[in-house]
């Protein structure tokens, strides 16, 4: 039995250990995913839709003949980019929101980079949908249309690297944004230099030392096993879309802006989503609109979906970090400076999230009491898969970069680097050092034995001849507290009181495995507590539909855990006031005068017996009770806690091999929600953190611009066999605001990982690696063998 | 392929296909939505909506669409419909109400080792394979649960949870056995 965290607050139902609700529905195999509710048996006069992709990366369609295709038995329509309904749809970018809020086409966050025609004529990577798409009654016959369509194809000149993209004469992607692959700056990025701080040019002269160094982060993708899809509807003038969109209200607002229908006539169900991980940004994707263009032409159900091939359809930014740290003796950092180029592949999408605004958020947080700090940064063009939200969201590049310098740093100074990073970093509201990041370092340092193991680089003892042994850590702020939320809005929960005491939660979330559906019946039970029901009592409402449910709360920033039991601890003395209003009468009492507790009705003057509630329920009208209430998140900026992963590695200096031995995931939680949610949290990312760290890359043949790995078995994801043993450590130390003051830790899990096993293992060998994956081949030629 | 399902036999005189699924004996007529090409996967889920089992990779590769075909884990996206004529299938909907497995997956929530489960999407076919596993090996070492679920991916990363939910099925079924 490994060791339980230690809570600040010992709480009913908050924080337990316990087995998540929908245990038993997942693990009998009875959930229902989209895919499930979409057999051809289930749903009478189904239409299968399967869209062009484009086989060269870079090439322009100039004109298709569809005859054939539409000859073939079996075909009901074929749509391309030349109909009206089609060629009269406005550009537009596949992430109009980072999912905190629910946008408009006007006001998309990035705006700027309308760069996406839906079905256009114009292909910018291979897998790029263009041209025409088919309604057909199989698949097979839909994909063999695919092929009869003849298509005249002007080929293109192609650009695969940024710097290449950002040379003169390059090939230009997107001509009718400007004249050059950069991005150009927007309202929400900012320029190109985007943080610029006190004076780096002094930061640098008062410095005893100055360290430079580079690194580079892969494309990895997210690889949710439920590849997108969509079925739709479109009778008379209703629209109804089944889908494992993680956001059924922003892909009600796409819809609706797009095909110009009202937001009522479009209704988007959402039920169990099998993994996001952040794919395809915030939903806002062409293939909902073609699809729902071939359900009204065709006046039957359609739908639409990916293959496993063609799930690899966006992924993390590659990104190339140049960085700069500069420091006094004694570890005083005077300057900070970056400078990063993103390889944003052919659409815009959310890249300059990750560019941008995500290390805006950081320097407040993190870097607040270093007086010099800059960031300059770039988002290019190629001809490459799009890069879009994944879990970490630029967070995970920077911190391969932040992890190098403090490390190097520490190195340079002969300064423990824990100790350099508790002197520097820490938001602006509290005094150095910050109680969370020194807390989370050295409970990390205690359980991977950093003392003991960590060494001068190289230094350490060799096993079996050539096998060496090292130690890292990477720290970063976390970015999901409350008043990080506050673009949320309104934050919406339904609970019913039913005639017989039990509760129908309607907490509106599309379930995508985080845990956080059963965050809220803890938290719904420790609000209702009053009434003394366990969280079996609690029936959670697991799909979200629009036409049913309040605004969806967006499993995005990882903060559904807390926001909706914040709305309920908020909401419970409303709930109590109406349940008293009810049974007041049948105690000849008035409201005012009784109270409940631990589910019994008693009279304030302690005069009568206590009664169940439950009971006087049941006597009383038998309609439930139901208390619909939102919030604001809370604004006070209360900070923010740390989160770390110390590695231990051991590599083969022989074959190359990094084995991965031990990780510590730490986090500071605020208050934690779900004690094995969180954990499994802290564990499951280090599947996609050690895949990245390891293994998992696009690879394209450079020759042709083609993607060379789109399936599971070239590109490699961690198994069972591949995992290392994994610590999860959870910690209470930082507070928000509000009942829990809690802060989302689920997509930070994967942040710091790649860098301490960098770290580690330059700790293990003596020599750098500052790109990832590290595959064998890279250890050999770092250690200067020949292959 | 099964000895009955001949070529000759195919063109001369369609069989049709019979298999048994979850104890019971299923017959189609061959050509109804078999085609030769028709893998048992899609059958399972298209035909007798059987959507325990998951068709994520259609290649072999990440082990969703587990079932269990004569008593071995098999990828049924991997095995043509027609080469289960005459084999007994189970899929994750026939098992016992009440299966240690499918309890353990869904309970494990000890410190530690974090859930067996997030999503669940990749569950029935890990919840499968361990069911052949113990069905074979009633106390498997870590080392054994690990090789024998090493052709299931699950992207949510539960495998610290998983290994731990297949160790307490094997002890409640030791428990069972030994009263």
């Amino acid at each position: 039995m490994k060791p339980p965290y230690t809570p600040r607050v010992q709480r009913s139902y908050v924080g337990a250990y316990r087995p998540r609700i929908d245990g038993i529905e997942k693990a009998s195999g009875r959930a229902k995913y989209a895919g499930d509710l979409m057999l051809k048996c289930r749903v009478p006069g189904l239409l299968y839709a399967k869209v062009l992709r484009s086989p060269f990366p870079h090439a322009r369609i100039r004109g298709l003949d569809v005859s054939q295709a539409l000859q073939l038995r079996g075909v009901a329509d074929v749509l391309t980019f030349e109909d009206p309904d089609v060629a009269g749809l406005k550009s537009t970018n596949a992430g109009w929101t980072d999912g905190v809020d629910t946008l408009s086409y006007e006001r998309m966050m990035w705006r700027r980079f309308r760069d996406r025609r839906v079905l256009g004529s114009h292909a910018r990577w291979v897998g790029d949908e263009v041209g025409a798409v088919v309604a057909a009654e199989s698949e097979e016959i839909a994909e063999e249309a695919l092929r009869l369509i003849k298509v005249d194809w002007e080929l293109l000149p192609f650009v695969l690297d940024p710097v290449d993209a950002m040379a003169p004469g390059a090939p230009i992607l997107h001509p009718e944004l400007g004249d050059t692959n950069v991005l150009p700056e927007d309202t929400v990025g900012g320029a190109d230099v985007f943080v610029d701080k006190g004076d780096i040019d002094q930061g640098l002269a008062d410095a005893d030392v100055v360290l430079h160094a580079t690194t580079t982060y892969h494309n990895a993708t997210q690889n949710s096993l439920d590849n997108w899809n969509c079925l739709i509807e479109w009778s008379r003038d209703h629209i109804t879309v089944w889908s494992n969109s993680y956001e059924a209200h922003q892909t009600r607002m796409h819809i609706s802006e797009m095909l110009d229908v009202p937001l009522n006539s479009v209704r988007v169900v959402s039920p169990y989503v099998g993994g996001q991980f952040g794919r395809g940004d915030t939903g806002d994707q062409p293939f909902f609109l073609f699809t729902a263009l071939l359900a009204k032409r065709t006046g039957r159900p359609v739908w639409f979906r990916h293959s496993r091939r063609e799930s690899f359809h966006d992924g993390r930014q590659h990104v190339c970090y140049e960085g700069t740290i500069a420091a006094k003796n004694d570890g005083t950092i005077t300057a900070l400076s970056f400078n990063s180029i993103g390889n944003v592949g052919a659409y815009a999408d959310h890249s300059m999230f990750a560019i941008k605004f995500a290390p805006v958020e950081a320097t407040e947080v993190a870097f607040a009491h270093i007086p010099n700090v800059r960031f300059e940064g770039r988002g290019v063009y190629t001809n490459k898969m799009p890069a879009c939200m994944m879990r970490g969201v630029g967070n995970s590049q920077l911190n391969l970069i932040l992890g190098r310098l403090v490390d190097g740093l520490g190195e340079e100074l002969n300064i423990d680097p824990l100790d350099l990073a508790c002197k520097n970093f820490g938001h602006e509201w509290e005094q150095l050092p910050n109680k969370s990041l020194v807390t989370v370092l050295r409970t990390g340092a205690a359980r991977i034995s950093w003392k003991e193991k960590r060494h001068s680089a190289g230094e350490g003892p060799t096993l079996d001849g050539v096998k060496r042994r090292g130690v890292g850590f990477s720290f970063h702020p976390g970015w999901h507290a409350e008043w990080q939320e506050l673009r949320r809005g309104e934050v919406h929960v339904t609970m019913t009181v039913n005639a017989d005491c039990s509760i129908t939660l309607d907490a509106p979330t599309v379930e995508t495995g985080t845990g956080s559906n059963t965050c809220n019946v803890l938290g719904c039970a420790e609000a209702l507590s009053f009434l003394a029901i366990g969280s079996g009592d609690i029936h959670w409402i697991s799909t979200v539909d629009t036409d049913a449910s309040p605004q969806d709360c967006v499993q995005t920033d990882s903060s559904v855990s807390f926001l909706q039991s914040e709305v309920m601890a908020a909401a419970s003395k409303e709930v109590k006031a109406k349940l008293l209003e009810r049974i007041a009468p049948l105690l000849e009492a008035a409201p005012a005068e009784l109270d409940i507790d631990a589910g019994f009705v008693y009279r304030r003057d302690a005069a009568g017996c206590r009664r169940s509630v439950k009971e006087l329920l049941h006597e009383a009208s038998l309609d439930p009770i139901t208390v619909a209430v939102s919030r604001r998140p809370l604004g006070a900026r209360t900070g923010i806690p740390f989160i770390a992963t110390f590695a231990e590695v051991e590599v083969n200096t022989d074959t190359g091999q990094v084995q991965v031995l031990r990780l510590v995931v730490v986090n500071d939680c605020g208050t934690v929600m779900y004690a094995s949610g969180a954990e499994a949290q802290q564990i499951g990312g280090q599947c996609i953190a050690l895949g990245e760290s390891l293994t998992e890359e696009i690879i394209y043949d450079e020759r042709t611009g083609f993607p060379l790995n789109f399936n599971w078995i070239d590109y490699q994801i961690p198994t069972v066999a591949d995992m290392p043993e994994i610590d999860p450590v959870l910690l209470e130390v930082w507070r928000g605001e509000g009942e829990y003051g809690a802060c989302g830790i689920g997509e930070g899990t994967v942040t710091c990982t790649p860098r301490a096993v960098l770290n580690a293992i330059y700790n293990a060998i003596g020599v750098r690696i500052d790109s990832i994956p590290v595959k064998p081949e890279t250890v050999l030629r770092a250690l200067g063998k020949t292959i | 392929m099964s000895p009955s399902v001949t070529t000759q036999e195919t063109v001369v005189r369609p069989p049709g296909l019979q298999l048994t699924i979850n104890g019971q004996i299923c017959r189609l007529d061959t050509g109804s939505s078999v085609a030769p090409t028709t893998t048992l996967a899609s059958l399972l889920r298209e035909h007798f909506a059987l959507t325990g089992l998951k068709i994520p990779c259609d290649q072999g590769a990440c082990g969703a669409c587990t079932v269990i075909m004569d008593g071995k884990a098999v990828l049924s996206c991997m095995v043509l419909a027609v080469e289960a004529h005459g084999h007994e299938i189970l899929t994750i909907e026939g098992l016992p109400s009440d299966d240690c497995i499918v309890k353990a997956f869904a309970e494990q929530s000890e410190p530690g080792y974090g859930t067996a489960l997030q999503c669940g999407f990749c569950t029935p076919g890990f919840v499968m394979t361990a069911r052949a596993l113990l069905d074979r090996v009633p106390s498997p070492t870590v080392s054994e649960i690990k090789e024998a679920l090493s052709g299931n991916i699950c992207r949510c990363g539960c495998y610290a949870g998983i290994v731990q939910a297949v160790l307490h099925a094997s002890e409640i079924m030791a428990k069972a056995s030994a009263r």
